[in-house]
């Protein structure tokens, strides 16, 4: 799915949290969002997911606009987003394995088929011998790992990161976006919002440069071709 | 997602509505069980007030509605007894008693000969030698009256003031009177249960919708990942209304369970009680509509208190 922003604003009170921010993705683009903190990452991502709605302009997502889309909407929606989050918001309360399921449970799979995708998903982030461990015995990658999973196994058509290396070594976060360049070459809609400025400028794809709520560059789409 | 067609090697995408609703409230009641056994002390506490204070009301309720029954089979018509001055004579009051007879209201009079009533106050008592004593016999003659069955409370009330006018007459006792208030107290007792009842079951609400604020509380982040990745209100909110209908269905159980229990206990005395009114044994016993009953309104506060507590807190988690 593609995704238009045009010239969308966000104020929180006297405070410009967004202005005027106009961007396109084509379905099937990865993109780095990137930026000092409080330049308005979250922000943009928390307008994408309907967490919050814009206070001026208008957001598209697969040529539908989000303004239309009421409060009893948004669930639906939001099952088009696979979400990976910096702490990886796993439930301590079960297993690896229910964990990545619970996405499939919500849209109402059957077993056999939670089964068979939970297992893909856990194979693709190379868990699948642990989906019987409960998540705090995992390593910080490992757990992030099982989050990536939970956010592919329903595959979304767009898949958010926010801060997905935020707390892991060079080498392990090298790993999780390779994983999600790979999953970008499936046809997966990819937006990773990072401020690992090393490790993002080593790889091929689009870079939105956010500071103080404006979009700085379009663009570094070097070696996209 | 159903973006995977059919045939493809991850399966063959998501039930349809009607299946997933079904499905996610068997999931909803089965995980709700699981939590309510895993935290098995907590639950039992829970389940134990909402017992307590169904079965007090209840047991209340039950046992004025025994008394009640116990008075309804008592019903011999209500009968008073015209005691005549001293000085008057059997004819006289045999004339008295023609009268009455053609009185409206009046279905029978029974004329107790002054001497017969002795008799058998002597026998009963078993008083034979006070007989041979007492020089003269103390009794007056009497009269007793059978009013019509239409003739009820204020109705009778007005028959013994008429018939205490009458020349000739003592006294008249309505016989029925100590019925009359034991039935106003047992009604009392009723209204006091109906009353404790609605008591009860405020308290039951705000226990369980306390009780179930905690468990959202406790859940916050697994409401949050859930409302992040697509799950609806509806979604979130299901494991808690079943907690609270599986709550108040265990706890209504546990109510019937306790009456029964103090059924058993106060058996005995209640039995010595009837004995001193004549009356045979009851079997204070619970039925089984009574316990379905019990059930039922333990559901219903269950899942009120849920659907209160749910409204109030579940919407406050928002993801950020």
């Amino acid at each position: 799915m593609d995704v238009v922003f045009n010239r969308v604003g966000k104020r929180y009170g006297q405070r410009d949290a967004l202005m005027d921010l106009t961007f396109e993705m084509p379905s099937g683009e990865m993109a780095f969002l990137t930026g000092h903190s409080g330049a308005g990452k979250s922000t943009l991502l928390r307008l994408l997911l309907l967490l919050e709605r814009v206070s001026s302009g208008q957001i598209i997502v697969g040529g539908q606009s989000l303004a239309k889309i009421k409060a009893s909407g948004i669930p639906k929606y939001r099952r088009d987003f696979g979400i990976v989050f910096q702490d990886h918001q796993l439930l301590s309360d079960r297993s690896v394995y229910h964990n990545v399921a619970l996405p499939l449970e919500i849209a109402g799979f059957t077993k056999r088929d939670v089964d068979r995708r939970v297992r893909a998903a856990l194979d693709k982030v190379g868990l699948l011998d642990r989906e019987r461990a409960e998540p705090d015995t995992l390593s910080g990658g490992e757990q992030q790992r099982v989050g990536i999973a939970r956010a592919v196994v329903a595959r979304p058509k767009i898949l958010i990161a926010d801060e997905p290396t935020g707390n892991l070594d060079p080498q392990l976060s090298a790993e999780i976006m390779g994983l999600f360049a790979a999953f970008n070459s499936v046809g997966v809609t990819v937006i990773v919002a990072s401020h690992d400025l090393a490790l993002i400028s080593r790889m091929p794809h689009r870079i939105l440069t956010l500071d103080q709520g404006s979009l700085l560059t379009v663009g570094s789409e070097r070696g996209l071709n | 997602m159903a973006t995977v067609p059919s045939g493809s090697s991850v399966g063959a995408g998501p039930r349809s509505v009607i299946a997933t609703w079904l499905y996610h409230h068997r999931q909803a009641a089965l995980t709700s069980c699981e939590k309510l056994f895993a935290e098995s002390v907590a639950s039992f506490l829970t389940i134990m007030v909402i017992g307590i204070a169904l079965a007090l009301p209840n047991l209340g309720f039950s046992l004025a509605t025994t008394l009640q029954d116990q008075i309804a089979k008592l019903n011999a018509p209500p009968q008073l007894s015209i005691l005549m001055e001293p000085q008057i004579t059997f004819n006289e009051t045999a004339q008295l008693r023609e009268r009455l007879m053609r009185r409206p209201g009046i279905a029978q009079v029974e004329l107790i000969d002054r001497d017969d009533a002795l008799a058998d106050f002597t026998a009963s008592a078993g008083l034979e030698a006070l007989l041979e004593r007492l020089g003269t016999n103390p009794l007056p003659h009497s009269l007793w009256v059978y009013p019509k069955a239409n003739v009820r409370d204020a109705g009778l009330d007005q028959l013994r003031i008429d018939l205490s006018a009458l020349p000739g007459v003592s006294n008249v006792i309505l016989d029925s009177r100590w019925l009359t208030r034991l039935n106003s107290f047992s009604e009392l007792m009723k209204t006091t249960a109906v009353v404790l009842f609605f008591v009860m079951a405020a308290g039951v609400v705000l226990t369980l919708g306390n009780t179930l604020r905690l468990a959202i509380e406790a859940r916050r982040e697994e409401i949050i990942v859930i409302k992040l990745i697509g799950g609806g209100d509806a979604f979130a909110r299901r494991p808690f209304l079943y907690t609270g209908l599986l709550t108040g269905c265990l706890g209504g159980l546990m109510a019937g369970l306790l009456s029964f229990a103090a059924a058993m206990v106060l058996k005995s005395p209640i039995n010595r009680l009837l004995e001193l009114y004549d009356q045979p044994e009851v079997m204070l016993s619970l039925a089984i509509s009574d316990l379905l009953v019990l059930i039922g309104i333990g559901s219903t506060l269950g899942l009120m208190s849920a659907w209160y507590s749910v409204q109030l807190h579940l919407a406050r988690i928002k993801p950020r």
